[in-house]
């Protein structure tokens, strides 16, 4: 088994929720599907228990940035959805536009070092 | 950004209201996710059983994500808290005798810490009664109307000022003639002070003037206890010594000047026209009020300039004035500062040992309680939380414990206050106000949590894993709560030495302050004041003929052995003159050396019981028309006749002119102590009351022995003194033994609260030892069963017990001596001929604190050695 990362403090928080919220602009999802979208999309690169995901959705939609509806699933079972909200949507464009610029600053860091 | 905040609070508000359908959902949710990983595992090829774990393994600990999400909608902190709290009321309830001893521990450490604060605060902390009362500024030598009055035209410093001078007014208006103290101010001193009157005014400028009109302003309690609080007393008249004298003015309750209680308040000019105008009698007292901005050494120069200019005016009276400004509350204060501050050090170790128990009771519980934190750990609750748990628990029992403590302190101030001690009486704040309870809140919740932290975080650093597989027999006290014990207790040791250090110190100076001879023998003798009022005794014969004939009435009382003096020892007058010898060179006007001064009548040396050294006391053939006599004390012939005899010698007072009338010195008495047993005597002159020229010491001191108790000697000698002179009154009746206690309140004060202290140290470090020792011997049964099972006997089990505990107490005593080497000198002053070091002090307490170490650790120790092996070994 590999070294688990075993605390979701790990995984700094802002960052959690900027994935949350770009895995949700692309459309209601359940949160299984957010979890498995990070898998996919990361490659399985960012570790973090599951359960993390939760409280961080919780969260999001207590400020607003999120919305929930219980709906069907594929396999037509009852599952909560999640939707970007308007303030979701800029606050998803405002941090995108931020971890652009800080990526490409320390990208250049370190390429001059 | 608020309306955000808004809409979130609204959230979970109506999660409050919404509990079940969100804890079902949240449920739900979860059950889901857990589903959709489960089927996924399953379709990865993953085995049914496994694909269950796994997806459970990658989702983390459910209960704790599924609280932490929960935990968003609520307002997480303050409710989790009532869940600690409530937690905790339920495992105090649980653990009655832990929660007991915990409780008292604390309610002793932080009551006793209240009570001395709450006189801290009132004495030391709480602004005075006046206006503005930083402002105030006492002058520290007396001085005279004239010299006030040029102060206050000259200043630069101050704004107001005034003086006060104390006196005693016969007041007979009522069922008793009796004495009330009178206030003879000038029109500044109360306005200085800044109080408005409750009714009524003060004293204006234009009344304070030679034959100005008779008006008082009264204090609150003369209003109600001699007044009957009467409404309407504005311009009613009071009789006072023969004068007809209008109320215009009532102070309010609790006003007092700052150093004495005054009934009336009335002009020096009106009450006593003939003193105002010398300049040379200092006999005022002066309060000054700064002006904004001016600091105390500004005005300290303003005044030592006016010092300078009233020097050159007037070289005979004031030429070596030097004035010292006091701020008003330091000069207040006094000594009594040094003494409640060395009380307050040492309350605070008595908290400290306190809380050293307090953790130490904390460290053994959670070892006993660690199968269930390893439980609590295991099903997810995270360590900060457990943390808190402790936390809360411990804070809970500290702030009950603080409430009890402020109980004690409620009664325990008023014990204090009932001592007495003089320093302290001038005060009338001494309560438990909002500043005492915020320091006992504050004090507990730092106990609590301050205390409560180490042990918390001990526990929470047990290894849960390895715990939980081990089970109950490994639930012992880990290294650091171990250690951390030893230590606790070593300091408790160490911390109780030094107070008890402190404590023996203040007994043994006490004690050998109460075996200093007086000089006199006060059993069975009961004094009281009488003054004869100027209208009928300006005449010195018309006062030897009353003061004659009192004292063949009470000496013709059975029983009753009866003379007087003008000032009795512990009283409170004092009267000194300078003096010249005859036959000896001159010396410079000024420089004349000072004896006190006291006249007699009767055979007072016989009556008090003071031994005559040499010559003879006054017989009744002393007396007016025979050659003057005096009588004089041991210190007065080592410091005026070091290798002659007195006897024989002549002096007179060094006012009077020539030609001398001499006075021959025909006896010597032994030295008496007047202003307590700590102070030196001052050489003294005993002269008889019939030959004396001064007409104004129109006072005197009866003195009255009888051969044992006697009910009702009181009234009798009242009966006789108002059967000369129905008008005389009488004050001041107190028992000899009763001044020189009371002469003795500030010592007795600080021994007897430094001594509770102490003892409270030693039973609290005891059961502290008690508790260490008895823990580790119960956690050491298996062990011990080992030792005796191989063939080890019971002595050694009781040395290897015992000897633990005894390295800890010479640890504590070793620690604790140089702390107390240290401490004690701050209490220097507060000792009577003994040395802050001490050596039999110290080696007597560090005896007993040794042998109340070894006894707790021997109870326990002999209880181990009781130990069967067989049980021993079957233990767990």
């Amino acid at each position: 088994m590999k070294e688990k990362r075993d605390s979701p403090g790990d995984l700094l928080q802002g960052t959690l929720d900027l994935l949350i919220l770009k895995a949700l602009a692309r459309g209601a999802m359940h949160g299984y599907g957010v979890a498995e979208w990070i898998h996919q999309t990361s490659e399985d690169v960012l570790k973090v228990d599951e359960g993390a995901l939760y409280p961080a959705l919780h969260r999001l939609e207590l400020r607003g940035l999120l919305s929930s509806e219980w709906g069907a699933s594929d396999n037509n079972r009852r599952a909560k959805f999640y939707s970007l909200t308007a303030a979701g949507r800029k606050q998803l464009t405002q941090e995108t536009e931020f971890w652009r610029r800080m990526s490409c600053a320390i990208a250049r860091i370190l390429q001059t070092a | 950004m608020f309306s955000e905040w808004r809409n979130e609070t609204w959230l979970r508000i109506k999660a409050l209201f919404l509990r079940e359908k969100l804890d079902r959902e949240l449920e739900e949710e979860l059950a889901f996710h857990l589903a959709l990983r489960e089927e996924k595992n399953r379709a990865d090829g993953i085995e049914a059983v496994e694909a269950g774990y796994s997806a459970r393994r990658q989702f983390g600990n459910q209960t704790s994500w599924k609280e932490r999400t929960w935990e968003m909608w609520t307002f997480a902190s303050l409710e989790s808290l009532w869940q600690d709290l409530r937690y905790a009321v339920h495992t105090l309830l649980k653990n009655p005798a832990f929660t007991a001893v915990a409780l008292l521990t604390l309610a002793l450490g932080i009551g006793a810490n209240t009570a001395i604060f709450s006189v801290i605060n009132g004495v030391l902390l709480n602004p005075l009664p006046y206006n503005d009362p930083q402002q105030l500024v006492a002058m520290k030598q007396n001085d005279s109307l004239m010299n006030i009055i040029d102060i206050q035209r000259q200043t630069r410093a101050f704004s107001q000022g005034g003086g006060i001078n104390l006196a005693q007014l016969d007041y007979t208006s009522g069922p008793e003639p009796i004495q009330i103290h009178a206030g003879y101010v000038d029109a500044g001193f109360l306005e200085t002070l800044g109080v408005p009157p409750l009714l009524g005014r003060i004293l204006s400028p234009e009344e304070d003037v030679k034959g100005g009109p008779r008006v008082i302003v009264i204090s609150y309690q003369f209003w109600q206890n001699f007044l009957n609080g009467d409404p309407q007393v504005l311009g009613k008249t009071v009789t006072l010594t023969s004068n007809d004298y209008a109320v215009i003015g009532v102070m309010p309750a609790g006003f007092t000047p700052p150093e004495a209680h005054v009934d009336i308040y009335v002009s020096l000019w009106v009450a006593y026209p003939e003193a105002a105008p010398y300049r040379g009698v200092h006999f005022m007292r002066s309060y000054w009020r700064l002006k904004p901005g001016v600091t105390l050494a500004q005005a300290q120069a303003d005044i030592s300039s006016i010092d300078g200019r009233l020097a050159k005016q007037y070289p005979d009276n004031e030429g070596t004035r030097k004035t010292l400004l006091v701020p008003l509350h330091d000069f207040m204060v006094r000594d009594s500062r040094k003494a409640l501050l060395v009380l307050f050090g040492a309350v605070g170790f008595v908290l400290l040992i306190a809380c050293a128990n307090f953790a130490g009771l904390l460290v053994a519980r959670n070892v006993a309680r660690r199968q269930e934190l390893v439980i609590r750990a295991a099903l997810g609750a995270g360590k900060f939380r457990l943390i808190r748990q402790a936390l809360v628990e411990s804070a809970l029992l500290a702030i009950i414990g603080g409430a009890a403590g402020l109980l004690l302190a409620k009664w325990g101030a008023a014990l204090l206050l009932s001592l007495k001690p003089a320093a302290l009486a001038r005060f009338t704040g001494i309560q438990l106000d909002s500043h005492v309870l915020l320091f006992v809140f504050g004090i507990s919740l730092l106990t609590g949590i301050g205390f409560g932290i180490a042990p918390a975080w001990s526990a929470s650093r047990t290894d849960f894993g390895e715990s939980l597989k081990e089970g109950r027999s490994s639930a012992t006290a880990g290294p650091s709560g171990h250690l951390l014990r030893k230590v606790l207790v070593t300091a408790e040791i160490a911390l109780a030495l030094v107070l008890l250090v402190g404590a023996g110190l203040l007994i043994k100076g006490f004690s050998r302050l109460r075996s200093v001879n007086p000089g006199f023998n006060p059993q069975n003798v009961m004094t009281m004041h009488l003054q004869l009022p100027v209208a009928r005794y300006s005449e010195i014969p018309r006062q030897t003929q009353f003061r004659r004939e009192l004292l063949s009435r009470l000496n013709s009382l059975s029983g009753a052995d009866a003379a007087m003096i003008t000032d009795i020892p512990f009283g409170p007058d004092y009267l000194n003159h300078t003096i010249v010898i005859d036959g000896r060179p001159s010396v410079p006007v000024g420089t004349e050396p000072e004896v006190q001064t006291l006249s007699v009548m009767g055979d007072y040396f016989r009556v008090m019981q003071i031994p005559v050294r040499a010559g003879r006391g006054f017989t009744d053939l002393d007396r007016e028309g025979q050659p003057l006599v005096a009588v004089v004390n041991e210190t007065f012939v080592k410091q005026f006749f070091p290798h002659e005899n007195p006897l024989g010698a002549r002096f007179d007072w060094a006012r009077s002119k020539p030609p001398h009338q001499w006075m021959t010195i025909v006896g010597v008495v032994q030295d008496v102590k007047y202003w307590g047993l700590n102070r030196p005597t001052d050489p003294a002159v005993y002269a008889p009351f019939s030959q004396s020229d001064e007409s104004w010491r129109r006072w005197m001191t009866l003195a009255i022995r009888t051969p044992g108790p006697t009910p009702g000697l009181i009234d009798e000698l009242k009966k006789q003194v108002w059967s000369v002179d129905r008008q005389i009154p009488v004050s001041d009746i107190q028992s000899m033994n009763d001044l020189m206690a009371d002469s003795l309140a500030q010592q007795r004060f600080n021994m007897l609260l430094l001594g509770l202290f102490a003892a409270l140290a030693l039973v609290l470090s005891a059961v502290g030892i008690y508790g260490l020792m008895a823990y580790a011997v119960s956690q050491r049964t298996h062990e011990i069963g080992v030792r005796l099972a191989v063939g080890a006997q019971r002595r050694d089990v009781l040395r290897l017990i015992v000897g633990e505990g005894a390295k800890l107490a010479f640890f504590g005593i070793v620690i604790g001596f140089s702390a107390a080497f240290g401490l004690t000198r701050l209490m220097a002053s507060l000792l009577f001929e003994v040395t802050p070091s001490d050596p039999e002090t110290f080696a007597a307490v560090a005896l007993l604190l040794a042998a109340v170490a070894l006894v707790a650790c021997y109870i326990p120790a002999r209880r181990a050695t009781r130990v069967d092996p067989m049980v021993a070994l079957r233990y767990e």
